[in-house]
């Protein structure tokens, strides 16, 4: 009918799997305008002009990052500086050092919060009785919903306790006969304690995902395995896994996608101005927000800022490249 | 014995009761349920692995909440002589004392309350109607709409920009909306509604239309009602974000007493000496109010979450679907 054709021409292309849900059934999209339909302008306009102002406006300013910013003369006033800015950044020293820490925290996050969100799904799955899942559900979902700030509290009577001595872990050393470790001084182990919190957060925030995707799973494969006399171990590896396969892809690849924005949240919270574990610790963010903090350099961290976008933005476009390839090899999403 | 079982199994869930002989009926379930009754009777390595798996990582979910529940009613002598404890011992409601005794408390939580209600508001507004507009399918305006909430996703201006704009352009230093505005809008929320209101019968539309109900009318005297739970989704999400920001409360707000309540538990870690200055009191137990204070942060969303954790799943898995 004419409305499979509308639709066909019309329909928005953002996401394949939008544009299926919306052809097979709900609303259809017309050619033609009607005096009326002008109404759903004034719906859209506060949004437009909020995207407008606070997402558009700060691209615009982007300009920054060719200019030598100083307050008094303004955006339009500034001269301009042509790549003084990145040259500064890259041939300060640090440049290396913070890419790398951003890059290497975020595939430690990447792989652990998925591994776990997959281990924490298979094992959910186990759970008999949809109450008592639902619980476990709900428990291991609730650290998704606990701010930075009360995170890098809860690491404290860990890893440091009242007065900066002690906690939990070293009271644990103690029992063993480890010394205890000075944790806040020592910036060796914190990509894998920052991973440890990551895994925390987001461990049942994946689980969720990945159960939802098992829910999808049609019971006669595992039917087919139980007559076959697969043991609940084989059919999780076996049957499982595989076809959770999809679902880890597109979160791997919008992962990946992100992969060159520092958590600022999460760093800056834990580590704050803490300088002796800026080593590991330091991503571009950070960085970022305290070079304009402490020296107000406009242009340069404005530069990085740039930097970060463009290459951000590369890996976003690849990776959703990639997903949409996946997403049409595999009917599961 | 098991042997027996796994071989009826290949057949007997497939043959209907009826087959049998009324004198072999009684015995028709258990041949038919083997494998289940199996699992009752011993569960594989596989699952009590799992269980165990489960409990540990829900316990260490809910462990440091507990913690910092039971440091905040530990004096604070002993919780500085003996560090935190699972058993406040001897309790003490000194912390909470002088906090409520202070007034910061109560203006960072107006503060906060502001910032998520407000907030809230806005964003679900403005969420909602871009987000009708995207999923009515209107000719040269939808498509492009869609665009142009997708880019933001992709590319971002950045930290210098955003503080230029808002400190020099609109001049929102120390306001709650320098907090609240530019977190308005998330893209991923806008395009999990679309795809629910993708689902919205066009019957219903059709018949609105025909009675002579303008686009605005149907929009909030029928779309809106029917669509409650995604509505509800939505909101939950966006105050969460409001109540849990503190990064552009950091960049923006510089008075104390417009801070909102995470911004006043970071400088009590940052700096010990901001805790005396929260109460009355000189003398202030410093490290028992922290933990009360993230007490009273946390708070709200803790108890609210038994009742609202459904829709969190229940988005979650309406905007992983979508991809």
């Amino acid at each position: 009918m004419s409305v499979d054709l509308a639709t066909r021409t019309e329909d928005v292309a953002i996401s394949d799997a939008v544009e299926r849900r919306g052809r097979k059934r709900g609303i259809r999209s017309r050619r033609t305008w009607r005096r009326r339909d002008y109404g759903l302008l004034v719906l859209a306009a506060p949004a437009v002009i909020l995207l407008l102002v606070f997402a558009y406006g700060p691209m615009a300013g982007l300009v920054v990052a060719f200019q030598d910013f100083n307050i008094a003369d303004g955006i339009f006033g500034s001269p301009w500086a042509g790549f003084q800015n990145f040259e500064f950044f890259f041939t300060s020293g640090n440049a290396g050092r913070i890419l790398w820490n951003t890059l290497v925290l975020n595939v430690l996050f990447l792989a652990a919060t998925l591994a776990s969100g997959v281990l924490l799904a298979l094992m959910l799955n186990e759970i008999r009785g949809r109450v008592t899942k639902r619980f476990f559900q709900s428990v291991i979902f609730i650290p998704y919903f606990v701010s930075p700030i009360v995170v890098s509290i809860f690491l404290q009577a860990f890893l440091a306790g009242p007065g900066g001595r002690g906690g939990l872990v070293n009271d644990f050393f103690d029992v063993f006969g480890f010394p205890s470790v000075s944790w806040y001084t020592e910036p060796g182990p914190w990509p894998w304690i920052l991973t440890i919190v990551k895994v925390w957060q987001l461990g049942g925030y994946m689980s969720v995902i990945f159960l939802a995707a098992i829910t999808a799973i049609p019971e006669e494969v595992y039917e087919a395995g139980m007559i076959d006399g697969a043991s609940r171990a084989q059919m999780a590896l076996r049957i499982t896994m595989p076809l959770l396969r999809p679902t880890a892809a597109i979160l791997l690849v919008l992962g990946v996608g992100r992969i060159f924005y520092g958590d600022f949240a999460t760093i800056y919270a834990i580590v704050g101005d803490n300088g002796t574990l800026f080593a590991t610790t330091d991503v571009i963010d950070t960085y970022v927000f305290r070079a304009l903090r402490t020296f107000g350099d406009f242009g340069t961290t404005a530069a990085i800022g740039l930097f970060q976008s463009v290459v951000g933005f590369a890996l976003v476009v690849v990776a959703t490249l990639v997903q949409r390839r996946y997403a049409k090899e595999t009917s599961l999403l | 014995m098991t042997a027996t079982t796994v071989n009826t199994s290949t057949t007997a869930p497939t043959e209907p009761p009826t087959l049998r002989s009324p004198a072999s009926g009684k015995e028709a379930p258990i041949a038919g349920t083997p494998l289940r009754r199996r699992r009752r009777q011993r569960p594989e390595a596989f699952t009590i692995v799992s269980y165990i798996g489960v409990i540990a990582f829900g316990l260490t979910c809910l462990i440091p909440f507990w913690m910092v529940v039971a440091g905040s009613l530990t004096a604070e002598s002993t919780l500085s002589q003996r560090g935190y404890s699972f058993w406040p011992d001897p309790l003490s409601f000194d912390a909470y004392a002088t906090i409520f005794a202070g007034n910061r408390v109560w203006l960072s939580y107006g503060a906060t309350l502001f910032i998520t209600i407000v907030g809230t508001v806005i964003a679900v507004a403005a969420t909602s109607g871009l987000a009708w507009v995207i999923a009515r399918g209107l000719p040269l305006v939808s498509r492009p709409l869609a665009v142009f909430a997708y880019i933001p996703m992709l590319f971002t201006g950045g930290l210098v920009p955003m503080y230029i704009l808002v400190t020099q352009v609109l001049q929102l230093r120390n306001s709650l909306f320098a907090v609240i505005l530019p977190l308005v809008i998330a893209p991923f929320l806008v395009f999990v509604q679309v795809s629910f209101f993708r689902g919205t019968p066009q019957e219903i539309l059709d018949s609105a239309r025909i009675d002579g109900a303008g686009e605005l009318r149907i929009f909030f005297q029928i779309v809106l009602p029917i669509s409650k739970p995604v509505i509800a989704v939505i909101a939950l999400f966006y105050a969460v974000t409001f109540w849990n920001e503190w990064f552009h409360a950091l960049l923006f707000i510089s008075d104390t007493s417009s801070y909102p309540l995470q911004l006043v538990l970071q400088n009590l870690i940052s700096s010990v000496a901001n805790a005396a200055d929260l109460g009355s009191t000189v003398s202030a137990p410093v490290y028992q109010m922290r933990l009360a204070m993230t007490v009273i942060t946390i708070g709200p969303i803790l108890l609210a979450y038994p009742f609202a954790q459904r829709y969190f799943v229940k988005g979650l898995t309406l905007g992983a679907t979508k991809g």
